[in-house]
């Protein structure tokens, strides 16, 4: 079957794209497995921090009416949605280094490359070791997991376009800042208190009345709430809470992907405007 | 059809100073007055990179970019290739606007930029060279086609499964000039490509740019560069920037006789005791209309050995060597000596600061 020139030239510019994506994290990929050392201890580290806080949740164990489960079931689901959101949330900064970056840039990548690329290979690495920290809390841990699959590919696809946004709002304001910006550093500082890693947000009504309110600004709150209604209630799409926060999610990922957009093309033009492009 | 590969009309970069800077004295410790009034009068503090520089690199030549450490050659090479964003001013590149046409600017350039090389430190020189072909937009086959001819070309070949980080520095700045080629771009900038290379590595880096990619492959080259013998070697043209300026632009050869428009000879003679014989045709010499400067070398012993003159470069030295033959004195050898680029660029940044 032969498609239609536009077509084609589309399917080649997306073939291009997939191939640099893939470029960069053949990239990473190939970085970080020659540091055989700080490889296996962060594989360690990441593991002895699930049982860490899994020992911690059974020692405080009590239901969560919110996600219709218990607390070691919401706290598994909730840490290892987290060890893929945190690396996420810093994966391009980590890459912004002077002696590639501005060659980086002279090839002509575009934005969207640049930060999937960037951060896709965190983002692999946390896909692979999702499975494993899963397997952890279910065998050794007990905690009770109803996923539905399809709930879950769509929750985990809105949080890709949450992540990107953040990544790319964080990635803007670091070319302009150099060091820790202070809106990634306000958002990832409240996500810890906030954003419902270890306890749901209503939780902190309790303590403030009206935070959790606040909560939902934050865009690691969508992300855990998503995956939690997916694999922790078993929502399938047909659901109409599954459906309606999914599309407050979307709408949510809609608004701050853009901004994300922008954050990051004006901080590469104001730095290429102060010539601090390489500056780091 | 557009002339130039590179061309920049009246071109401005300022730099946003810090307060601190701006107000503080000659010394850079003390506040001073002027500098405050300065501040406030302007409403903003700037350092100004690029004060007007109006350049026409054409087509296939290799152009050097020569000036002072601060002069601003970095930052044109940085606005060139879209990386720094110039404040006023036209730059063009193959016809491209720098600021407008980016992408296109892209594909027709690449830099090499010292200090930045662009190369993952634990990844080879091949993997590090199939990422940026990917980034080019290259297919897998042509990027395995391309990186073998680079790694070939450039002597390479051998070390391509070693780490970036095993490399010597003159290795190493081959193969940022292989990623600079992976795109066969028509034009090149190379922000001092033989910098702390030892005097072999800087000849064969030299020979590469100029007899495959200038002479065989007709690419068009800016360069930067301290090196003055460099320049004079292997660029068809150049420009010295001065604190943002461009204060001259021309052959190195007529470069250098913008300040020294003199050959300089070594005249050796068949040593005889100095006489008032001598001193006569010194005199004469000394008369002759192309004779800038003259001095004899007289050894311990009296006898007169050597003469050195300053001959105006239109003024034919056999003129001279007649005058020396009349008074019966034997030559032994001569020698010519042009004056240095470095002369000439000393000369005329010592003048443009005097202004």
């Amino acid at each position: 079957m032969r498609f239609p020139a536009s077509l084609r030239t589309e399917r080649t510019r997306f073939m291009v794209a997939l191939r640099q994506i893939t470029a960069f994290t053949k990239r990473d990929m190939y970085g970080w497995s020659t540091y055989k050392t700080a490889a296996i201890t962060q594989l360690i580290s990441v593991l002895v921090g699930v049982l860490a806080w899994g020992i911690n949740a059974t020692y405080r164990n009590r239901p969560v009416p919110e996600y219709s489960t218990d607390y070691i079931s919401f706290l598994v689901v909730g840490l290892v949605i987290g060890n893929i959101v945190m690396p996420i949330a810093q994966g391009v900064e980590r890459r912004l280094n002077p002696w590639t970056l501005e060659t980086i840039l002279m090839t002509g990548v575009s934005v969207p490359v640049f930060v999937v690329g960037n951060i896709s290979w965190n983002y692999l690495f946390s896909i692979i070791i999702f499975v494993p920290q899963l397997l952890i809390g279910i065998y050794w841990f007990d905690a009770k997991l109803s996923v539905n699959l399809y709930s879950t590919l769509f929750a985990f696809a809105i949080s890709a376009i949450i992540l990107l946004g953040l990544a790319m709002v964080s990635t803007g304001m670091r070319f302009v800042t150099k060091s820790t910006d202070p809106i990634t550093w306000t958002i990832n500082t409240l996500s810890q208190l906030a954003a419902g890693m270890t306890f749901p947000v209503q939780f902190l009504d309790q303590i403030f009345p009206g935070a959790s309110s606040l909560s939902w600004f934050l865009p690691q709150t969508w992300v855990y709430h998503l995956c939690r209604e997916a694999m922790l209630m078993g929502l399938p799409l047909t659901s109409p809470q599954m459906q309606y926060d999914l599309l407050k999610g979307l709408a949510f990922a809609v608004v701050l992907f853009p901004i994300g957009y922008y954050i990051f093309r004006w901080g590469l033009r104001r730095s290429k405007r102060d010539g601090t492009l390489g500056w780091f | 059809m557009v002339e130039f590969a590179i061309e920049t009309v009246d071109l401005v970069k300022r730099y946003p100073a810090s307060v601190k800077r701006m107000v503080a004295g000659r010394g850079g410790h003390t506040v001073s007055l002027r500098g405050i009034l300065e501040l406030l009068i302007r409403r903003g503090a700037f350092i100004t990179a690029l004060n007007g520089v109006s350049l026409q690199v054409k087509k296939g030549e290799i152009f050097g970019l020569l000036g002072p450490n601060g002069a601003g050659k970095t930052t044109f090479i940085h606005v060139l290739c879209t990386l720094i964003l110039h404040d006023e001013g036209e730059a063009y590149v193959n016809g491209f606007d720098v600021q407008r046409e980016p992408r296109q600017v892209l594909k027709n350039l690449q830099a090499v930029i010292s200090g930045n090389p662009g190369f993952e430190w634990r990844l080879t020189a091949r993997q590090g060279l199939e990422f940026y072909a990917s980034l080019y937009g290259l297919s897998r086959r042509e990027a395995n086609k391309k990186i073998d001819d680079l790694l070939r070309f450039t002597g390479l070949k051998e070390r391509e499964d070693d780490m970036y980080q095993k490399f010597s520095g003159g290795m190493r700045r081959k193969l940022v000039i292989c990623r600079a080629l992976l795109q066969d771009v028509p034009i090149l900038l190379l922000d001092e490509p033989t910098i702390g290379l030892d005097p072999s590595s800087s000849a064969e880096i030299r020979a590469l740019l100029h007899d495959r990619l200038s002479r065989e492959d007709g690419k068009t080259i800016l360069i930067t560069t301290h090196n003055m013998w460099e320049a004079q070697e292997i660029c068809d043209r150049i420009a010295i920037l001065y604190r943002g300026k461009i204060i001259a632009c021309d052959t190195p050869d007529n470069i250098r006789n913008l300040v020294h428009p003199e050959t300089i000879y070594s005249i050796n003679l068949q040593i005889s005791k100095f006489s008032k014989t001598h001193e006569k045709m010194l005199e004469e010499l000394r008369g002759m209309t192309g004779v800038r400067n003259l001095i004899p070398l007289v050894s311990t012993e009296g006898t007169l050995e050597k003469l050195t003159l300053h001959l105006d470069k239109n003024y034919a030295v056999s003129e001279v060597l007649k005058a020396l033959l009349a008074h019966g004195m034997g030559i032994r050898s001569i020698e010519t000596r042009e004056p240095a680029l470095e002369e000439a660029f000393i000369a005329l940044t010592r003048e443009e600061l005097r202004k």
